[in-house]
């Protein structure tokens, strides 16, 4: 049965194994400083060493970490308020929740370049201001896209992220019987109560995947950081970007060795955060 | 019986396509080659950022080949290190049947390549515009590592500032000027965030000039020179610094984004390794019409750019044909002319015959571009990549934090 199984998914599973765990493999071959184009063919962890030496890197890895969680947490977050909001509208006026598919179909490079021409000092809103005479002088806008701590790839990330986790979260939510609701509400439960205890733990789970698949993907992402990105603290896939493509060869092995530790620390954190997950679930339980 | 004499011709036949590329090509004369590449197609894998260059080469190029050699010239625009990277994978490999002709290319990507061993020659003096209109010396060295014959020189490039006379009406004349200017104007000033080629030109620009000129460097790399000089150009960059646009803490990626920031009035001085990069984007109107350029007293560098071979080339014939053409008086003037191009010829023009000379002497290139007795006036070479990795490396960490 089993065989038959692996039988049946072989066309999918091939080409994923030979396409991604060979790059994986070569990924990691070369940061131990095998199979490179030039340079000798010893194994060595000096690369490794090099990164945790590097504090710039640390503080990368501190950049990268922080706009992933402050885009994925403020997504989930929007995306349930809205997703409740829209809950609780007659159907008829639920459409209106159409026009938050926008977010999904523009590619993540538009929305960069979009919040980019928006809220740069010489941008749309800063010259509407100067215009109609808000602020005496473009040097009077907020300087958001500079603050060196990623405001403007947030701004980037939530405009996408909020429709996707609204429109994981709004499945789940548009599925849900209300009867369970009125229940509640009949057995003499005040609003609170009824969130807490019987809207939210059926939000949970897509809340949860939501958070996940966007923190990684913000993460690990190249196209948004690329636009609105800052050279100093720089985000870890234009490091790698960097390295690789405008660095000496002898340097490569760093390059590779900073894309090994994201794809582990990656495969890490979704393992540990949905034990986490339902470790919090079966207490909640207890309850 | 049969199917194993099929096999056997199989195997003859595949051994014979791959073996002639490398060796015969090298040792057939021009005119042979010239024979053998017509009707064939050549794919030229080049940088396609600028639209004005592609549309040169997808007219002026594809139809003269196609007049003079029969040849269809297809242009595929791709990232020097890109291309570079999949050669590099192809030889790891062992693919010996490619997909490009003719790179163009130089500095870094160039060196990156030929340590790797996957570009093919020697083959420029096979080509007769090589040898009849060129200065070997000139074209012997890449950003100071040897070329060997592996490139054919193509255009020339040098770094000039701009401004615009109605923001800033006299601009800075020396590097001290410069600093002095930068700091009158806080914000105002910044360069892209090297490596990009562009901030890193910058940066040796600064190096040169903050350590008593280029001759020093011009032998082989030194690297206790590097130590004992390299300290007072970043003392330069990070006095400035905090005059920066957004006081050095972020730089522009790119000349590119440099530009956006000088077209936009953010700041009031771009540069470009470009000359008539200036003129250009006045006729695109991106740049007001006031806009002139300048260069330091202290010298501008000038580089070559080249076209290379692939070691795994499937047309290395055609590719030769195409480089040689691209070295013609005629394909050097066509891209001199700043409403083709404007990028400065690779050529010697006092070797070219009276008219000629007379044809590259009238070409106007524009109130914004410099004038080339200026131009060369002010050259000085690009050095040892050694070197610039080292700016670059040092730049990272003493100006940036990195």
């Amino acid at each position: 049965m089993g065989r038959r199984i692996l039988w049946g998914l072989a066309p999918l599973l091939l080409p994923y194994c030979a396409l991604f765990c060979a790059g994986m493999a070569l990924t990691m071959a070369q940061s131990l400083g095998l199979f490179l184009p030039v340079g000798p063919e010893e194994a060595t962890l000096e690369h490794y060493q090099i990164l945790l030496e590097d504090q710039a890197m640390g503080q990368s890895l501190g950049l990268s970490l922080f706009v992933a969680f402050a885009s994925a947490a403020g997504s989930v977050l929007g995306g349930t308020l809205l997703a409740l909001a829209l809950w609780r509208m007659p159907p008829g006026l639920r459409r209106v929740g159409v026009v938050s598919k926008v977010g999904l179909i523009l590619p993540h490079v538009a929305v960069a370049f979009l919040v980019l021409l928006m809220l740069s000092r010489t941008g749309l809103v800063s010259s509407v201001l100067f215009q109609t005479g808000i602020i005496s002088s473009p040097e009077e806008f907020p300087n958001i896209l500079h603050t060196g701590s990623g405001l403007g790839m947030i701004l980037a990330f939530l405009l996408k992220g909020v429709p996707f986790a609204l429109l994981l979260i709004g499945a789940v939510l548009f599925g849900f019987d209300i009867r369970l609701v009125q229940t509640a509400r009949m057995l003499g439960a005040g609003p609170l109560r009824t969130f807490w205890s019987v809207t939210l733990p059926r939000l949970l789970p897509a809340m949860h995947s939501a958070f996940i698949i966007l923190f990684l993907y913000a993460f690990g992402s190249f196209d948004i950081p690329f636009v609105l990105g800052e050279s100093h603290p720089g985000m870890l896939s234009i490091r790698v970007f960097d390295i690789f493509f405008q660095r000496d060869l002898s340097q490569r092995p760093q390059a590779m060795a900073i894309l090994t530790l994201m794809f582990v620390f990656s495969a890490l954190f979704a393992m540990l955060y949905n034990r986490f997950a339902a470790y919090l679930d079966g207490w909640r339980r207890k309850l | 019986m049969r199917l194993r004499h099929m096999l056997l011709l199989c195997l003859l036949l595949a051994g014979c396509s791959e073996a002639p590329s490398t060796e015969s090509v090298l040792k057939q004369d021009y005119p042979a080659l010239e024979k053998a590449a017509r009707g064939t197609e050549v794919r030229w894998h080049m940088w396609g950022g600028s639209a004005q260059i592609n549309q040169w080469v997808d007219t002026y190029v594809v139809a003269e080949m196609k007049k003079r050699h029969d040849i269809s010239v297809v242009r595929v625009p791709m990232d020097a290190p890109v291309f570079v990277n999949k050669l590099l994978t192809e030889k790891a490999a062992s693919k010996n049947s490619g997909t490009m002709d003719l790179l163009w290319i130089n500095g870094e990507n160039f060196k990156n390549a030929m340590q790797a061993g996957v570009l093919f020659g020697p083959f420029t003096d096979r080509l007769p515009n090589f040898t009849a209109w060129y200065d070997p010396q000139k074209s012997a060295h890449d950003f100071g590592y040897p070329v060997n014959g592996f490139e054919a020189p193509y255009g020339r490039a040098q770094f000039v500032f701009e401004y615009d006379t109605d923001r800033t009406p006299s601009p800075p004349a020396t590097l001290a000027e410069l600093a002095s200017w930068i700091k009158a104007h806080p914000g105002r000033f910044t360069y892209p965030q090297p490596p990009d080629f562009t901030g890193s030109a910058f940066l040796r620009q600064v190096f040169y000039a903050t350590t008593g000129g280029h001759e020093q460097y011009l032998s082989d790399f030194n690297p206790e020179l590097y130590a004992k000089n390299a300290p007072q150009t970043f003392t330069w960059l990070s006095e400035l610094k905090p005059y920066l646009w957004q006081e050095g803490r972020t730089y522009p990626k790119d000349a590119a984004a440099l530009d956006t920031l000088f077209a936009r009035g953010e700041i009031d001085m771009a540069m470009s390794y470009h000359p008539v990069h200036a003129q250009m984007k006045i006729l695109e109107k991106t740049y007001p019409e006031t806009v002139r350029t300048f260069v330091l007293a202290e010298g501008a560098i000038f580089n070559t750019h080249f076209t290379a071979i692939p070691f795994n080339a499937p047309n290395k014939a055609g590719a030769m044909v195409l480089a040689n053409f691209l070295m013609s008086p005629e394909a050097q003037l066509s891209k001199f002319k700043p409403e083709n191009w404007g990028d400065l010829p690779a050529l010697e023009v006092a070797k070219l015959e009276a008219a000629q000379r007379k044809a590259f002497e009238e070409v106007d290139l524009g109130e914004a571009t410099l004038d080339t007795d200026t131009l060369s006036a002010a050259g000085v070479p690009e050095i040892s990549p050694e070197y610039l990795e080292l700016l670059e490396k040092d730049w990272d960490k003493i100006i940036l934090g990195h």
